[in-house]
């Protein structure tokens, strides 16, 4: 009803002020972050699907297809890649959320260190932890020498050990986008609900119903990246689909089966999606301007129980492997070295990084807003589609990208430069970014809009300064996954980067086979402290506590 | 609460921010576009001698960037390098020159490994050149019709932790690895990728199917673990984790520089041999900078790199003879290469890693 009645006011809006030929600010605005998406993210996904249509003869098949999952080796491989992402985001959404609702609605000590803190886990690759884990719980591990007996390598070489690995390293998404939508929630219906209910009554009542879909977007993420992982299965021993798609690269060199083999991934993301969707639904109620504290939970004798649950966390996801790889590291002059060596990697990192991050939001939360001001049916459309790309594995993007983009003048001109590592980064990040954001302007109601629309705003006014503010929050959120995410980028990197410096990433990657491992554990640890510096400079300047909380 | 107190500019800066940033990143990526582009390749006519070169390599960077570096000092020729490794599993240079085969931005391939060159000249993606210096490397090395060339070796060892394996007892013969004395203590690389892929399609192009099949069966009845990578495999038997691997000789190498307890052993000296890997060079067919690559060509095919990778840690066994070899390694005459048809391994590879799933549980 709201959107039907925001659509209405927009065109009388344009009829008043417009010639009606012209198209409004708005709707430019959109058309271009839309046709940028289709531009950046869909055409190399298209144009590899096209790829894998083509037979060996150059004429149209879909011999790429007819094989696919028809041997009971594949399908039991996909159950296995559907359980990791589903055993991984249950996990990480068990830890996060709760995480999310402690640090928006509780007074803890030390709340921008714990929340920096609580992020490491996800700057740390996952390949990095899982060598951390086989260090400490390997057959040959600190545990098992301490202990004189292999307790726990039969544990840490399954498929519950990748489970809790990749559990440990994703659970601050869920966190962060937890904690974002904590925030948002309006104060004044938790106020009405405080007079007549307990606190805890009221958030599981009002809160955390609100919050709900963010939670759940943020489940279907981390459900994606899990199962896109293929290192950390690799190395714990348990065979997944994902494999199979990089077999087709890298031994077989075919990318029309590559890309073939892909889309029974997408169908599992699909699935999960649309299930998701069934489930949660978008029970969202329009939450208003936040001045109201709301509901704070006073933690009392629950105290004791949170600290020993954030210790734990912190223990097991941060403290147990940085210090592993510490020890394995030893001495400090190899870290030092490492960085010595890396200047350039680092520098290109960190600005290609800071590049790719804003504009994956500034493109996210057009299309964010888009989304949330869309019709219903067209927005769950969209939903799908989002995620549906954001599951689409690095290499066929990468491929994708060379396929369109090298060929001669401006557009070759961007990819022999590292612009071309930055359209990469969009490739893949603007979908999970747009996801994200969406949920952040559903939350803000579309009255406010009409409000200043009445009050002779333009729409772009109004967007800078009304909608915008408000998701402050959620587009920090946004930026730092963003930022974190470009930073660890490598499947499509590896293949688009031009010659010259590369990303730190890739260089750690390509001097990692020749490395012993004390070596591998300095340069992990050093690029975990790099991404770390600028989170924690935003974490202290940034301006989004607001005191009441 | 603070945020009422603000003045009304600075909060008018604040819901500016986003507008701000993106301005900024925009102008900066304008910015990148320009300073960093690399000139261009193809703005160069073809024919016309360069002062740059651009070379894909995936011999691991440690190892190749200072031999590109001293011949970008002795040629005055720039050298862009795109780095690559061969435990890539998702991606890889092969696959980024196959993808720009209809506008190649690369002169040369230096591959460490000969799986991928000979992918890429199924494909025709590189183009014959006959290197003045590929004189005196031994023509099983040198592809007949000049579309790569050998030089710089490494070969597959069976590498063993020396606290538990003593070294008269440690196999001679990869057949050993199926022996039953060996159960669940032998790892392997996942042998669709990277060199174990060249060993098994090499092994059952020498053995033929059914003895091969045979012997997978039994090293799987055997319970070998198949992990990621050959740097997986050395790290596992320098930690104790099995006693026996099946790696490379540079990798074993990074384990003894690191005074780890593994050793190794050249296997079936009195048998079928073992595969020597050597690094191949190749052309790009079309490339931007021909000349310029044919010369880098004939510097990475000189004595003087072979004898830079066989001292480096690297390893390298040089193919000139009269280049002397890396210390921990046996010279290339005391063992006994597999006599391989390197096209014919190559031809095998693909059927050879769909046959291997079954049969090792992939």
């Amino acid at each position: 009803m709201l959107d039907l009645v925001a659509s209405n006011t927009t065109v009388k809006g344009i009829t008043l002020r417009l010639p009606p030929v012209l198209p409004s600010a708005r709707a430019i605005t959109l058309g271009v972050a839309v046709t940028l998406f289709l531009l950046l993210c869909v055409l190399p996904i298209i144009y590899m699907l096209g790829v894998s249509f083509v037979g060996r003869d150059g004429s149209f098949s879909v011999g790429n297809y007819r094989q696919l999952l028809i041997d009971a080796r594949q399908r039991e491989l996909l159950l296995t890649s559907t359980l990791l992402g589903a055993g991984t985001a249950l996990l990480a959404t068990i830890i996060g959320a709760p995480l999310g609702v402690l640090l928006a609605r509780t007074r803890l000590p030390l709340k921008r260190m714990l929340r920096i803190a609580l992020v490491i886990p996800l700057v740390v690759p996952p390949y990095v932890s899982a060598l951390a884990w086989i260090l400490m719980t390997g057959s040959t591990g600190f545990i098992a020498r301490w202990f004189g007996s292999d307790l726990l390598s039969a544990w840490t070489y399954s498929l519950t050990g990748a489970i809790l690995v990749l559990g440990t390293s994703f659970f601050p998404l869920s966190m962060l986008a937890t904690e974002a939508a904590a925030r948002r929630v309006n104060g004044r219906l938790e106020e009405a609900g405080l007079l007549i209910a307990s606190p805890g009554r009221v958030l599981w009542r009002i809160t955390l119903p609100l919050i709900a879909p963010t939670v759940a977007a943020a489940a279907l993420i981390i459900f994606v990246l899990a199962l896109a992982e293929f290192g950390v299965p690799g190395l714990l021993r348990v065979r997944v689909f994902t494999t199979e798609v990089f077999t087709a690269f890298s031994a077989l060199y075919d990318f029309g089966a590559a890309t073939a083999l892909a889309v029974p991934l997408l169908a599992v993301a699909l699935i999960v999606s649309i299930i998701a969707k069934l489930i949660i639904g978008e029970r969202l109620l329009v939450a208003r301007r936040n001045l109201h504290p709301g509901l704070v939970l006073r933690l009392g004798r629950w105290r004791a129980v949170v600290i020993g649950f954030l210790a734990i966390i912190l223990a097991a996801s941060v403290v147990l492997p940085l210090s592993t790889l510490a020890i394995e590291a030893g001495q400090l002059e190899r870290i030092i070295f490492a960085l010595g060596t890396s200047g350039d990697a680092i520098f290109n990192s960190l600005y290609l990084s800071t590049i790719g991050a804003t504009l994956t939001c500034a493109l996210a939360v057009l299309l964010g807003y888009g989304r949330a001001r869309s019709g219903a049916r067209l927005r769950g459309l969209v939903d799908l589609l989002l995620i549906v790309i954001f599951a689409v594995p690095s290499t066929v993007v990468g491929v994708g990208l060379i396929g369109l983009w090298n060929r001669p003048g401006l557009v070759g001109a961007i990819y022999t430069s590292q612009t071309i590592i930055v359209v990469g980064y969009l490739a893949r990040f603007v979908p999970v970014a747009a996801l994200m954001l969406a949920a952040s302007v559903r939350q803000i109601p579309v009255s406010v809009e009409e409000a200043a629309e009445v009050a002779g705003a333009s729409w772009w006014r109004t967007l800078t300064r009304i909608v915008l503010p408000q998701m402050r929050t959620g587009l920090a959120a946004a930026w730092v996954v963003s930022f974190i995410f470009c930073f660890g980028e490598l499947g499509a990197t590896l293949l688009v980067a031009p010659p010259g410096e590369s990303t730190l990433p890739v260089r750690v990657y390509t001097i990692i086979a020749n490395t012993p491992p004390a070596e591998v554990a300095a340069l992990a640890l050093l690029q975990v402290g790099i991404i770390l510096i600028p989170l924690a400079l935003l974490g202290f300047f940034s301006h989004g506590e607001r005191g009441a909380r | 609460m603070n945020k009422q107190d603000l003045a009304p500019h600075v909060r008018r800066v604040i819901a500016r921010q986003p507008l701000v940033l993106c301005a900024l990143g925009l102008v900066l990526a304008g910015a990148t576009a320009t300073c960093h582009r690399q000139q261009s390749a193809t703005d160069i006519p073809p024919n016309q001698a360069s002062n740059e070169v651009t070379i894909y390599v995936s011999t691991d960077r440690v190892f190749s960037e200072p031999i590109l570096r001293a011949y970008e000092q002795k040629s005055g020729v720039r050298v862009n390098a795109v780095y690559d490794t061969e435990e890539t599993k998702s991606t890889g240079l092969a696959n980024k020159l196959l993808a720009e085969k209809n506008r190649p931005q690369a002169d040369v391939f230096w591959s460490n490994e000969p799986v991928r060159t000979l992918v890429l000249k199924k494909n025709g993606v590189l183009a014959s050149y006959d290197s003045p210096n590929a004189e005196g490397i031994p023509g099983i090395f040198r592809d007949p019709e000049n579309y790569w060339t050998g030089f710089s070796a490494r070969s597959r060892v069976i590498a063993y932790n020396t606290n538990l394996v003593k070294p008269e007892d440690a196999p001679k013969s990869i057949f050993d690895l199926a022996d039953p004395k060996w159960k669940g203590q032998v790892a392997i690389a996942d042998p669709r990728f990277g060199s174990t892929s060249f060993h098994v399609a090499a092994l059952y192009a020498e053995l033929g199917d059914e003895r091969a099949d045979d012997y997978f069966r039994r090293l799987k009845a055997n319970d070998v673990k198949i992990v990621p990578g050959n740097s997986v495999v050395r790290d596992m038997v320098a930690r104790g984790e099995v006693k026996l691997g099946l790696t490379d000789t540079d990798d074993v190498n990074v384990a003894l520089e690191a005074k780890q307890p593994v050793a190794m052993v050249f296997p079936d000296h009195d048998g079928i041999g073992v595969p020597v890997m050597p690094n191949m060079v190749s052309m790009i067919a079309n490339a931007p900078h021909p000349e310029a690559g044919k010369r880098l060509i004939d510097y990475l095919l000189s004595p003087e790199v072979e004898r830079m990778l066989a001292q480096s840690e690297a390893v390298q066994i040089p193919l000139h003879s009269g280049v002397e070899g890396p210390k921990n390694i046996p010279a290339l005459r005391s063992i006994k290469p597999m006599t391989l048809d390197y096209s014919k391994a190559a031809d095998r590879l693909e059927d050879v890693s769909r046959r291997l799933q079954p049969i090792l549980g992939l």
